[in-house]
């Protein structure tokens, strides 16, 4: 009789890929089943409005996300942005041209940054950098540019997109140029020779590279992306949490995770709210998920033409 | 006096405090197949990257003496180096197309950031031109805007040839261009070689004997960083005067 050999690893591994997928499904399953009171009693309306009616009195109540489905997209995309340029050029900088005694002390203070706890960044940003940006970026703006809608509301206190999303930019850079650093250093050196051979300047043959990493690139945004979108204490310091849907950026707002956090403690009192957050919850699964999807298609349609 | 393609005047070159290429003179004629061969880490492509000044890439690298492109002394003060890489082009070992560029802009990268061409019908003159030059344009012309995926390891290299042909160099190093090449794509590229020979000094460093005796007008031979013996490949195959290059041809030297 022939036994059919199982190797070992995958005896051992197996179980943690079952667990995993279960774990998600299960996720899953409880965020869409506790949502579905939100879904029957207010149908889609509970993404696509913006408003926010907690009541004593059940019948008054009504719920719906949509300024805060708003703030969070919006808000992570302000972050991205901002961390694209930096990461790349700190990338950039660490591999080609930091001196090689520095350049492991730069690594490990990029990467130490990456794993802080985001109250860090929550009590800094709210102290330091939402004054600090109103004062020299903001009111200057306003004042000469309000004429344009991004720039159009008054910048009073401070907490708004703008602020999350630059605070966002700040905390995601590092674990975004972790990504894209690996990525460029891994960049096989004939590449490098080979550009530079072509009487192409530093600058020119570093962009050639740039484009030979652009998976890591993209993929780095889209990780960042996500940790942006899920970023909770952090933001709810700086977006002012308030239920405001705008696309000025000096406007305040409010995100899915800081309403979720903020919200949770008294929803019991309110008969309909804690299906809402949880309807909250399935959205950010939802959002995570599209931005996973665009990410894997753009990087299989790259993989699919240039294999390396 | 008779000018050169290249000429080194006791060219030193160390990495760090070791010493690689240690005080070589040669001189290479024009249009010309000259083969630099020797045994793995003999400082071949160390040798050849000087020639370019590509070995300013590695920060340890450190040369010393001079490297006369037609006459001309390229590690002097007021040389470009960019302006030598556009007069001297480069094939590497490792057939290294851009994978992210199709074979369209691998042609076209280097003319267009050298702002070299003008126009784009100028471009397209110039990428089938380069293509032709390296034997390629029929195989790839239906498909020149896919990517070098597609391509074998010689299709490959003689894309790099292309490349590096585009921006019309005087002079092509090819650094073992056949090592990551199976027989047959080996055999096009040598054809090739003869081709170019006519237009351009072609500089050729190879670990094998062989294609040394099969492509080239004159060979040196460099072990341990100094050259050992340079001549017409017939005299450095049929009587060689030094005892190590016997030893290296014959497969005996250790």
């Amino acid at each position: 009789m022939k036994i059919k050999r199982l190797d070992m690893f995958q005896i051992i591994t197996l179980p943690a890929v079952i667990f995993v997928f279960l774990l998600f499904i299960l996720m899953l399953s409880v965020y869409f089943y506790n949502a579905l009171p939100a879904f029957f009693r207010e149908g889609l309306d509970v993404y696509f409005k913006n408003t926010w009616q907690a009541s004593e009195i059940p019948s008054k109540e009504y719920y719906g996300l949509a300024a805060a489905i708003w703030g969070t997209v919006y808000s992570s995309i302000i972050g991205v942005l901002i961390a694209l340029p930096i990461s790349v050029a700190y990338s950039i900088f660490v591999i080609d041209y930091a001196p090689k005694k520095l350049k492991n002390i730069f690594i490990i203070i990029s990467d130490m940054m990456a794993g802080l706890p985001t109250i860090i960044y929550g009590i800094w940003g709210a102290f330091i950098l939402v004054p600090f940006l109103q004062k020299y970026i903001m009111i200057p703006l306003y004042k000469n540019l309000s004429f344009i809608p991004i720039f159009s509301y008054p910048p009073t206190t401070g907490y708004s997109y703008f602020s999350a999303g630059v605070l966002l930019g700040i905390m995601i850079t590092p674990f975004a140029s972790a990504i894209i650093r690996e990525a460029y250093q891994m960049v096989p050196f004939t590449y490098r020779e080979a550009a530079i051979s072509l009487g192409l300047t530093r600058y020119e043959a570093t962009k050639i590279l740039l484009g030979y990493i652009k998976p890591a690139i993209v993929s780095g945004m889209i990780l960042a992306f996500g940790r942006a979108v899920g970023e909770t204490v952090a933001v709810s310091l700086v977006i002012g949490n308030s239920f405001n849907m705008s696309v000025s950026l000096f406007a305040p707002g409010y995100t899915i995770s800081s309403l979720i956090a903020n919200q949770f403690g008294n929803a019991y009192i309110y008969r309909h709210m804690l299906p809402v957050l949880y309807a909250g919850g399935l959205a950010l699964f939802i959002i995570g998920l599209i931005v996973n999807v665009i990410g894997i298609y753009l990087l299989m349609r790259w993989q699919k033409n240039v294999r390396i | 006096m008779k000018e050169y393609a290249i000429e080194t005047k006791d060219l030193k070159i160390y990495y760090g405090k070791k010493e690689v290429i240690k005080g070589i003179n040669l001189r290479i004629p024009k249009n010309t197949i000259f083969t630099i061969m020797g045994p793995s880490g003999c400082g071949k492509s160390t040798l050849l990257r000087s020639f370019n000044r590509l070995l300013e890439l590695n920060m340890d690298a450190k040369i010393e003496g001079e490297v006369l492109i037609f006459g001309k002394n390229i590690y002097g003060e007021d040389v470009d180096p960019i302006s030598i890489r556009r007069k001297v082009g480069m094939v590497f070992q490792y057939p290294n197309p851009f994978p992210h560029l199709t074979l369209y802009d691998n042609i076209a990268i280097g003319l267009k950031l050298n702002n070299l061409v003008k126009s784009k019908e100028e471009m397209d003159k110039r990428v089938r031109w380069a293509l032709e030059k390296a034997s390629l344009w029929d195989e790839v012309k239906d498909r020149l805007y896919e990517y070098p995926a597609s391509l074998s390891g010689g299709q490959k290299q003689r894309l790099v040839i292309a490349r590096a042909l585009a921006l019309k160099p005087k002079i092509l190093l090819m650094d073992e261009p056949t090592a990551n090449v199976d027989p047959v794509g080996t055999k096009n590229i040598e054809k090739l070689l003869f081709e170019l020979k006519k237009d351009y000094t072609i500089v050729l460093v190879t670990h094998e004997p062989a294609q040394a005796a099969r492509t080239s007008d004159f060979v040196g031979f460099l072990y341990l960083g100094k050259l050992i013996e340079v001549g017409p490949t017939k005299y450095i195959f049929e009587k060689p005067k030094n005892e190590l290059t016997e030893k290296y041809l014959t497969g005996s030297l250790v």
